[in-house]
């Protein structure tokens, strides 16, 4: 085959083209100015780039051409079109959380995932655009303008990674990498039709990712299969001694095992909230079918409730600006980001940067956050939202004596109207209702397509939800599914 | 527990932003309702429940005491909306001197 | 300040004190949270990196190193070591502080409930007004050279440094008045070790005391080299006052920039009047933080926003907490060199040198070990010579040429060598001196310059009598006046047989054969 074709390079996994590649099929620069070629014509539209780096992906490509060239053993991922978060530094680039307040801040370290999957072979195509600070779940609060999705132009990706979401969904890239705090990587993967998952708290380094919530962040990839999935996994995971709260767990081969099937893994619903309140009744129906179709396939599907996570949200909305508004500190004007003009002293330059600076869901974050922490309020709000915490991690514990596996919806609904939520930040937080309760428990979590609505055709995703730091048997489950339904995810791309 | 006026305005300036009047007065009114959806979880009982601060239960986590190459002054500096002599430059400071 | 104003004072109120002691932990390698090394100076910004500058993304390690000092700095202080401890956020925004917070520890610090025995004696004593009604139960001992009071640690943590600031256009750099302000990160992250005091001082001696103490204490561990002037070691003190008999607590104020310990005993001394007069005039103390300026030896508040600090502390989530199990921690205890207190013991014992002096060489751990390599070599009944001349003219000549032991051209084999040159009578105590000096300026051994200037002692007693005998022959009026009763000529007649044996002779036997001869 040939890469002139835009749709055939759109189509291609990240083996396709590393195979191609070191057949000589064709070349890594060709990969590299197809997918130019194809965010050429889709780009205006979709919004999903911050910035390209067509320099950098061409020494990278012709690094990888130059192996070939001297016959040498090619790294796994060599020469897959890859994009990344815009919170994550990489030198060369722009890094600026599709905030004013970095507009213009240049990267002078990489970050430490997005170095692995470089060194992977992977050839780095852009920064993706992001709600502030990763801070919204419709990508719609970008200092930058929206992200749109591919499957309509008028709905949202999703968010907060929906840049890279759209990206890989529209066959911009072939990978990306998100971050997850409470469902950004999951969230969009849902609405965007896309693979989408959020290892196990720990298991990729956060360093060089500009921190939202510490003890809530973990990178991941977005793709268009289980197998890239575990593939961008294989790269970006392991210890870090850059991030004091990177695990030193094993790191297996995570393609190893997923055509298993699922024949004896014990699959639980998580019952209660499939029938939440506001969860659409065709996303309940597309969980419900995928459950079936694991049974069809040999899983021992069980029931169980989950009344802890029930409070997960909550206990979310706590931790999360607090967390963030500490982290967020460090954006004061003096060392680097926006500075307010004419200051008249220290504190006057700290308080217009800042209130200049930040988009209004980033204030309303710090101050949510700086109120939780303050003085006489600490007990009530974080204390009592980490003591839930505890709950939930024990509740998820001993679901994971009975269950390999649980299963929820991702998202409550598909992907929603640009504009529809925007001014009412309690419904968009909704949205993360099915993620958030993973993030505090630390778990692993990956969004597979499993349906497309009958009356919209948007995609539908279900969460595959494992047990800490065994990504395996979630993305072996995962596989399966994808394999026995065997849906088509290219959006249509109408109006293009 | 409900957020006043008073409190948004103590909020702000802990958390350095120069806010107006109208930004004052509308995240007291979204703060007190995101603050209203979470008192459910404040009637949990957790008497006794100690608290999470990351799900993972590691310990101890430390590097060795060795010397990495930092960054040239230059790249430092590179993102410096002012400096001076190769050193970050402020505006006067006016207040209390604060310690370590 | 006038001793007997504070005397005066503390004889109607009793003043209370508590110590917060910053150490940097200047022997370790690297920053508390990063790679970057630790020294002092340079150009500013050039030993920094993503972490140490706050860049957006960057993520605080720990050093092990830092996490065993402290540990080893509390049990050397019989602090008991938490076996759940943690990092937190300590909250506000400061340009010196990269990530607008510093990471710190809170309720949960590495170190606890220890103490610091000190001795005052010397004219300190007289500060202890309250000594013969002896109140306070942390005290330990008294004699006639003066008292033991034990001091309670309230915690020793570990936390990251601040950057520097630069104020220019300003007075004498301070920041008010200054037009602007230059901010130098080099400094930012390196380990500093916050030691917490009891309010048990009572008197600015003892305070300076306890400060010394820990200094000398943390030199034994080798964890810092306390440099009071390059800030290595910052002392900040919270005083107040009450009249005595009274229980509750007077209203206190925080000192700061107190960068020396006489320093540190005269703003506390100068505060505590201070108090005492406002309190005297019917005023009222009000908590407050404020500057002891050196220059004009006074305390000043310092300008303060009427903002209350609100830290918002909370647990540092870019790190894990810390459990330390009994094996480690003794694995730990285990590297507790020989602390002060006990080597000053061992001198007395073993070298019996006076208390005082064993003290004072204790104080310095460096300073002590010069001192045991060169008492090695001479054996320990050279010992108290040895002292005098390392605490007399050695500390003189470092003092005097601003350098530390490790840059000093006298080694400890030399001072040894010249104490045994003295010891064995080759040379005189006053020729020693002079070898001395050329030591310290060529380097050269003691023996080396002795036989090459030609500087041995004349001990032969043919060539001391023919001296003495040709100063008689060439002084017969003096030779006169002495045979008459006037003995006081001896000295003269010393100092002549000296010249003509060009200052060589063996001054014991010059006098005693003059003695012999005039007398006769
Ligand atoms: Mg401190
Ligand atoms: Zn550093």
């Amino acid at each position: 085959m040939t890469v002139s074709s835009l749709s055939d390079f759109s189509q291609l996994s990240a083996r396709a083209i590393r195979d191609g590649i070191v057949s000589g099929e064709f070349s890594a620069a060709e990969i590299a100015s197809a997918a130019y070629s194809r965010i050429d014509a889709l780009e205006p539209d979709i919004h999903a780039f911050n910035e390209l780096t067509p320099q950098l992906a061409e020494e990278a490509a012709a690094r990888i051409d130059a192996k070939v060239a001297a016959g040498e053993l090619l790294p796994p991922l060599a020469g897959v079109p890859a994009a990344f978060k815009d919170n994550m530094n990489l030198v060369g680039t722009h890094t600026t959380c599709s905030s004013r307040i970095l507009k213009n801040y240049q990267s002078v370290y990489d970050c430490s995932a997005v170095r692995r999957l470089l060194d992977a072979g992977a050839l780095p195509i852009g920064k993706c655009n992001m709600d502030e600070f990763a801070f919204g779940s419709s990508t719609e609060n970008s200092a930058f303008g929206p992200t749109r999705n591919p499957w309509d132009l008028d709905r949202v990706p999703g968010g907060s990674s929906g840049g890279s979401a759209a990206a890989v969904a529209a066959g911009m890239v072939t990978v990306s990498l998100g971050s997850d705090t409470g469902g950004s990587i999951r969230q969009p993967g849902a609405l965007t039709g896309t693979v989408a998952m959020k290892p196990t708290y720990g298991r990729v380094s956060r360093y060089g990712i500009v921190a939202f919530a510490s003890s809530l962040d973990q990178i991941g990839p977005f793709t268009r299969s289980v197998e890239d999935a575990a593939m961008v996994l294989n790269a970006i995971a392991g210890h870090d001694d850059m991030d004091a709260t990177s695990v030193r767990e094993a790191v297996p081969d995570f393609t190893v095992g997923l055509g298993d099937g699922v024949k004896g893994l014990r699959v639980g619903v998580v019952r209660d909230m499939v029938d939440l309140e506001g969860c659409a009744p065709e996303v309940r129906a597309a969980t419900e079918s995928a459950l079936a179709t694991l049974a069809t396939l040999g899983a021992e599907v069980g029931e169980i409730d989950l009344p802890m996570s029930q409070h997960g949200l909550a206990a979310y909305y706590i931790i999360g600006p607090a967390e963030a508004s500490s982290n967020l500190a460090r954006f004061d004007g003096i060392r680097y980001g926006y500075r307010a003009p004419d200051a008249a002293d220290v504190l006057d330059l700290y308080m217009r940067s800042r209130a200049e600076g930040f988009g209004a869901e980033s204030i309303r974050r710090i101050m949510l956050g700086t109120h939780a922490l303050s003085s006489g309020y600490y007990d009530a709000y974080y204390g009592t939202a980490q003591k839930t915490r505890t709950l939930i991690t024990r509740e998820f514990a001993a679901a994971f004596e009975r269950f390999d596996v649980l299963i929820t919806p991702t998202a409550p609904t598909v992907a929603f109207k640009i504009g529809e939520k925007a001014e009412d930040p309690l419904s968009m937080y909704l949205s993360d209702v099915y993620t958030i309760p993973l993030n505090l428990a630390g778990l692993p979590g990956i969004s597979v397509p499993c349906a497309k609505s009958a009356t919209t055709g948007l995609p539908i995703g279900v969460q595959i939800i494992g047990n800490h730091f065994d990504e395996s048997t979630m993305l072996r489950v995962a596989s399966a599914l994808e394999a026995a339904l065997a849906l088509d995810m290219t959006p249509p791309l109408t109006g293009i | 527990m409900s957020i006043s006026e008073a409190d948004v305005r103590h909020v702000a300036l802990l958390a350095r932003l120069a806010l107006s009047d109208e930004q004052i007065v509308r995240l007291q009114a979204e703060l007190n309702s995101i603050l209203g959806h979470i008192e459910h979880m404040q009637a949990l009982d957790l008497e006794g429940v100690e608290p999470t601060s990351h799900s993972i239960p590691l310990r101890n986590a430390t590097r060795p005491d060795v010397v990495r190459p930092g960054l040239s002054r230059e790249l430092a500096l590179l993102n410096a909306p002012e400096a001076e002599n190769g050193a970050f430059v402020i505006p006067r400071i006016v207040g209390a001197e604060e310690g370590a | 300040m006038a001793k007997d104003r504070l005397t005066e004072v503390l004889e109607r109120y009793e003043a209370v004190i508590g110590l917060e002691i910053h150490t940097e932990l200047t022997s370790l390698n690297s920053k508390m949270f990063c790679g970057c090394p630790v020294a002092f100076g340079g150009e500013p910004n050039t030993r920094v990196c993503p972490v140490c500058l706050g860049l957006p993304g960057a993520l605080p390690v720990p050093n092990e190193a830092a996490v065993e000092a402290t540990v080893l700095a509390g049990l050397s202080v019989e602090c008991a070591i938490a076996p759940y401890s943690q990092f937190h956020r300590k909250q506000y925004f400061y340009p010196d502080m990269p990530k607008d917070y510093q990471i710190s520890q809170y309720d949960l610090p590495f170190c606890g409930f220890g103490h610091v025995d000190i001795e005052v004696d010397g004219d300190g004593v007289a500060e202890r007004i309250d000594l013969d009604a002896a109140v306070s139960a942390n005290l330990l001992e008294r004699d006639s050279d003066g008292y033991v009071t034990r001091i309670g640690v309230t915690r020793i943590h570990l936390e990251e440094d601040t950057g520097k600031m630069v104020h220019v256009g300003g007075s004498e750099g301070r920041i008010s008045g200054a037009d602007h302000s230059l901010v130098d990160f080099n400094r930012a992250g390196t380990p500093l070790m916050e030691l917490v005091s009891e309010p048990d001082i009572r008197t600015p001696e003892e305070a300076r005391r306890f400060a010394q103490k820990l200094r000398s204490i943390f030199l034994a561990l080798g964890i810092s080299d306390c440099s009071m002037e390059e800030g290595s070691m910052r002392v900040d003190g919270n005083v107040s006052v009450r009249p005595r008999g009274q229980v509750e607590l007077g209203t206190k104020s925080e000192i700061k920039n107190m960068n020396s310990f006489k320093t540190l005993h005269d703003a506390l001394a100068y505060e505590i009047v201070r108090q005492a007069d406002e309190i005297d005039a019917g005023g009222r103390i009000v908590q407050e933080t404020r500057h002891y300026d050196v220059g004009a030896k006074r305390t000043s508040a310092l300008r303060s926003k009427e903002e209350a600090h609100d830290y918002r502390y909370f647990p540092e989530p870019d790190m894990v907490p810390f459990e330390f199990t009994p094996e480690w921690i003794e694995g730990i205890r285990a590297r507790l060199p020989e602390l002060p207190d006990a080597r000053r013991d061992r001198f007395v014992r073993d070298f019996g040198l006076p208390k005082g002096d064993a003290r004072t060489l204790a104080a310095d751990a460096s300073f002590a070990d010069f001192f045991e390599e060169a008492v090695a070599l001479t054996g320990p009944s050279l010992a108290k010579p040895l002292v005098n001349w390392a605490l007399g003219d050695f500390s003189a000549y470092l003092n005097a040429e601003g350098i530390s032991l490790g840059e000093s051209r006298v080694t400890s084999a030399m001072l040894a060598e010249l104490v045994e040159l003295i010891g064995d009578g080759t040379i005189s105590g006053k020729q020693g001196k002079v070898v001395f000096v050329e030591m310290t300026t060529s380097g050269d051994a003691p023996g080396a310059i002795v036989a090459l200037r030609g500087m041995k002692q004349v001990s032969d007693s043919d060539a001391i009598e023919a001296a003495v005998d040709r100063v008689m022959a060439a002084s017969p009026a003096e030779v006169a006046n002495y045979r008459a009763g006037k003995t006081t000529l001896i000295g003269w007649f010393v100092g002549q047989v000296m010249r003509e044996m060009k200052g060589q002779g063996n001054p014991g036997l010059v006098n005693e054969v003059l003695a012999r001869k005039l007398d006769a």
